[in-house]
C-alpha cells in the first residue's frame, strides 16, 4: 500500500494544482451569492488529502535509494527535454515539511482573513506556492527547477500585492518581483551556459560530471556566480535583500508560508548545484563571503527594526546566509537540517507574532508591551520559535547549527566565530522582541488584548508541537549525531553564545532597568541599521538610477534621432513641395521662358558632340 | 551672300522674338514678338528654298502658308487680348496668373 503512494508521488502537486482550479470560482465576480468561505475549504482538503499522501509515502523509501521517474516534455532536434523526478526520502520529507506547512498556514489563513473578501485569489496563490515547491522539490532538472522558480517568481508578486489598492503594497511586490527576476536572470545564464559544458540539466547527472569535469577555472567561476545568482536572489542576500523587507506588506498568512519555506527554494537548488559549484573555490569563497555578510547584517539590521514583521524577515536573511554558509564549506546535511528547524521555527515566530498583531492592529514594537500575562499562548509559541530557532538544545535549530558548526571546527575556525556571532546576534533581536512585546507594562494600543480564536491558536499550538518534538523525530530518523560523537566543545560555544544573546536581551528588554526606547550614543549607526543600511537609498542610486537614466537616453534618442531622420524625410519632401510650387508662378511668359530654357537645353545636349567638335576646331586646328 | 548668314539672320530675329514674348508685359506686344519669330522663320524658309532647292521653290509656297496662317493668328490673338481687356481693363501681361500656386 505504501508503495503505491510512493509511486504516485509525482501526484503531489497536482492536488494543490487542482485546489487552485476550484478556488477560483469563489472570487467575487464569479460567484456573487455565497460569499468566498469555500475557496478555502477546498484548498484546505486539497492539501490536507496532499499531506496524508506524503506521509503514507514516507515509509515506503525511508532509507530506501532513491527512484527515478521520466516524463518527455519536448523533443525537438538535438534536444530532448524530460522532465526527470526524483522520490527519495528527502524528497518526500521536504514535500511533506510544505505541505504540512502549508496546511497549518491555511488554517491559519481561516482565521486571520475573516474580515477580507479576497479568499478566492489568495488561497489560489497559495496553492500555486505549494504546487510550484513540490514540483521543485520532486523535480530532479536544473532547467525545470528554473522554471518552476520563475513560476513562484510570479506567484510571490501576486501573493505579496494582495492587497493592492495600498501603495506601499504595489512598490513592494514590484520590487519583489524585479528582485528576484534579476537572480532568476541571471541563474537562466548559468544554466544556459551549463549545457554545453555538462551536457545534461539532471542534477545527479551534473553532479556526475563535476568529478571530473576538467573547466577553465574563470569559466567554473563565471558560471558558478552565475548559478549562486538566482538562489541569492529568492533567499534574500545581500545586496538582493531588499524585497523581503518589502515583502512584509503581505498578508501574514502567506508571510507564514515565505518565511518559512518559499525563501528556502533557492537554497534547496543552491544544495543540489553545490557540486557544480565547488568546481571553483572563487565561486565558494564568494557564498561564504555573501552568507556570512547577509548574516552579520541581517542580525544586525533586524535587531534595529522597530516592525514586528520586519525584524523577523531579517531574520530570515540571516539564516539563509546561513546556509549559504553550509553550502560554500560544503555542509549540505547541515543546511537542509538547518532548512529544516528554520522553517518550524520561522513558521511558529511569524504565527505568534502574526496573532499579536490580529487584536493588537498595529505592528510597531515601541507601541506593544505587557501582553505575557494575556496572551500566554503566543507567548509560549514564540519562545518555543526563538528556541527552535538560535542554538538552544535540545531544540532543532541547536542541532542543525551544531551539525553546521561541527564540520566549520576543523575546517574553517574563523567561520565558526561568524556563526557563533550571528547566532548570538539572533538571539538577542529575538528576545529584543519578545521583551518589547510580552515584557513591560501595557501601553495604549495593548491595553485590551485578548488570546485569538480557535483558528488561528490551533494552527499556532500544532506547529508549536512539531518544533518541540523535532529532535525526538531526528532521533527516531537517527539523523541527530550519538553523544560519543558529539564535539562538546562546539555545542558548549554554541550554547554559550545563545545564552549570552537572550541573557543581555532579557536584561535590556525584558527587565525595566533601562529606559525604553533604547538610543545608542551613535545615533548615525542605530539608523544605519534600522534603516537597512540605507539600501532602498543605494539602489536607487545605482541600479535604478543607471537603468532609469539610459532609459531616458534611449528613449530621448529614439524620439528625437531615430523618429527624426525619418520624419526629416518627410519634412524635407514637405518643403520641397512647398518650395517648388512657387515655380508656378502663373504667367505664361515664364512657362515659355521655361519651354525655350527647356528647348535649348535639350538641343545642347543632344548636338553636344557636334559643339564639342566644332569648339575643337575653332580652338585647336 | 551665303545661306549661313541668312540662317544666322533668321536666328538672330527668332532669338529677339523670343526674348520680346517672354519679357514684354504688354499683350499687344506679345503678339508682335510672335510675329517676329513667325518672320524668321519665314527667312529660313525662303533662304533654304533660294540655295538648296531652287527649281520647285517648295519653300517659298510654305512661307504664303505661314504667312496667312500668321494672318489669322494675329486675328484670333487680337481678339483674344480684347475679350480679356474687356474683362480685366488691362493687357498687362503681369496681371493674367490666374494659376498662380
Amino acid at each position: 500500500m505504501t508503495s503505491f503512494f510512493a509511486e504516485t508521488f509525482w501526484l503531489i502537486p497536482c492536488y494543490p494544482l487542482v485546489g487552485m482550479l476550484l478556488t477560483l470560482p469563489w472570487s467575487p465576480g464569479i460567484i456573487r451569492r455565497t460569499g468566498p468561505r469555500p475557496a478555502g475549504y477546498v484548498n484546505l482538503l486539497t492539501t490536507f488529502l496532499a499531506l496524508l499522501h506524503g506521509t503514507f509515502a514516507f515509509p515506503a523509501v525511508w532509507q530506501q535509494p532513491p527512484h527515478y521517474l521520466e516524463i518527455s516534455w519536448l523533443q525537438v532536434a538535438g534536444l530532448h527535454l524530460t522532465i526527470p523526478l526524483e522520490v527519495s526520502a528527502l524528497t518526500i520529507g521536504a514535500t511533506t515539511l510544505v505541505t504540512g506547512m502549508n496546511f497549518l498556514a491555511q488554517i491559519y489563513a481561516v482565521g486571520y482573513l475573516e474580515m477580507d473578501w479576497g479568499w478566492a485569489r489568495f488561497f489560489a496563490l497559495l496553492a500555486l506556492f505549494e504546487a510550484g515547491m513540490c514540483s521543485l522539490i520532486l523535480c530532479n532538472s536544473l532547467f525545470f527547477s528554473y522554471m518552476l522558480l520563475e513560476i513562484l517568481t510570479l506567484g510571490t508578486y501576486l501573493l505579496v500585492g494582495f492587497w493592492l489598492n495600498q501603495s506601499l503594497v504595489v512598490t513592494g511586490a514590484r520590487d519583489a518581483f524585479l528582485t528576484k527576476r534579476v537572480g532568476d536572470l541571471f541563474l537562466l545564464m548559468g544554466v544556459l551556459a551549463l549545457y554545453p559544458l555538462a551536457g545534461t540539466w539532471d542534477f545527479n547527472e551534473l553532479a556526475q560530471w563535476a568529478e571530473t569535469a576538467e573547466l577553465q577555472p574563470v569559466t567554473a567561476t563565471l558560471l558558478g556566480l552565475a548559478l549562486i545568482a538566482g538562489p541569492m536572489g529568492k533567499c534574500a542576500q545581500f545586496p538582493l535583500h531588499l524585497w523581503l523587507d518589502e515583502a512584509m506588506e503581505g498578508p501574514i498568512p502567506s508571510t507564514i508560508l515565505r518565511n518559512s519555506v518559499v525563501v528556502a527554494t533557492g537554497a534547496w537548488v543552491l544544495i543540489r548545484l553545490e557540486p557544480v559549484l565547488a568546481l571553483s573555490p572563487v565561486v565558494l569563497i564568494t557564498m561564504i563571503a555573501i552568507g556570512s555578510v547577509t548574516a552579520i547584517g541581517g542580525a544586525l539590521i533586524s535587531m534595529a527594526q522597530i516592525d514586528i514583521k520586519r525584524s523577523l524577515s531579517y531574520t530570515v536573511s540571516t539564516y539563509m546566509g546561513l546556509i549559504f554558509i553550509a553550502v560554500g564549506t560544503g555542509h549540505t546535511g547541515a543546511a537542509l537540517l538547518l532548512i529544516l528547524s528554520h522553517a518550524l521555527a520561522q513558521g511558529l515566530l511569524i504565527m505568534s507574532t502574526g496573532s499579536i498583531v490580529l487584536n493588537s492592529i498595529t505592528q510597531d514594537l515601541t507601541q506593544l508591551g505587557g501582553l505575557w500575562s494575556r496572551r500566554p499562548i503566543s507567548g509560549i509559541c514564540y519562545l518555543v520559535g526563538m528556541a527552535g530557532l538560535i542554538g538552544l538544545p535540545p531544540l532543532g535549530g541547536f542541532w542543525a547549527l551544531l551539525k553546521l558548526a561541527d564540520g566549520l571546527w576543523t575546517s574553517h575556525p574563523w567561520l565558526l566565530s561568524v556563526l557563533l556571532l550571528v547566532n548570538g546576534l539572533t538571539a538577542f533581536s529575538m528576545m529584543r522582541e519578545f521583551g518589547l512585546i510580552f515584557a513591560g507594562q501595557p501601553k495604549q494600543m495593548t491595553e485590551r488584548s485578548p488570546e485569538n480564536f480557535w483558528l488561528v491558536t490551533l494552527p499556532m499550538m500544532v506547529l508549536m508541537g512539531f518544533a518541540l518534538h523535532l529532535p525526538l523525530i531526528l532521533q527516531s530518523l537517527s539523523l541527530l549525531p550519538s553523544w560519543a560523537t558529539l564535539n562538546k566543545d562546539v555545542a558548549l560555544l554554541l550554547l554559550w553564545s545563545s545564552l549570552a544573546g537572550c541573557g543581555i536581551g532579557a536584561i535590556v528588554y525584558v527587565g525595566q532597568m533601562i529606559p525604553k526606547p533604547i538610543q545608542l550614543p551613535w545615533r548615525q549607526l542605530q539608523n544605519f541599521f534600522a534603516y537597512d543600511l540605507y539600501t532602498p537609498t543605494l539602489y536607487r542610486s545605482s541600479i535604478v538610477f543607471s537603468v532609469d537614466w539610459a532609459s531616458r537616453i534611449t528613449d530621448w534618442f529614439d524620439r528625437f534621432i531615430i523618429d527624426g531622420v525619418v520624419n526629416l524625410v518627410g519634412l524635407a519632401s514637405l518643403f520641397s513641395g512647398e518650395a517648388l510650387k512657387y515655380g508656378n508662378t502663373g504667367q505664361s511668359q515664364f512657362y515659355i521662358l521655361t519651354i525655350a530654357l527647356g528647348s535649348v537645353a535639350i538641343a545642347i545636349a543632344m548636338s553636344w558632340s557636334f559643339i564639342s567638335s566644332l569648339f575643337l576646331t575653332f580652338t585647336g586646328h | 551672300m551665303q545661306l549661313q548668314l541668312f540662317l544666322l539672320l533668321a536666328a538672330a530675329l527668332f532669338c529677339i522674338g523670343i526674348y520680346g514674348l517672354i519679357n514684354s508685359r504688354n499683350a499687344v506686344r506679345v503678339l508682335m514678338s510672335i510675329e517676329l519669330m513667325l518672320n524668321a522663320v519665314n527667312l529660313n524658309l525662303m533662304a533654304f528654298s533660294n540655295y538648296l532647292d531652287p527649281q520647285t521653290v517648295k519653300g517659298q509656297v510654305f512661307t504664303t502658308f505661314v504667312i496667312a496662317i500668321a494672318a489669322a493668328e494675329a486675328a484670333v490673338g487680337l481678339a483674344i487680348v480684347l475679350a480679356i481687356y474687356r474683362n480685366r481693363d488691362t493687357v498687362d501681361m503681369e496681371q493674367f496668373n490666374l494659376l498662380k500656386w
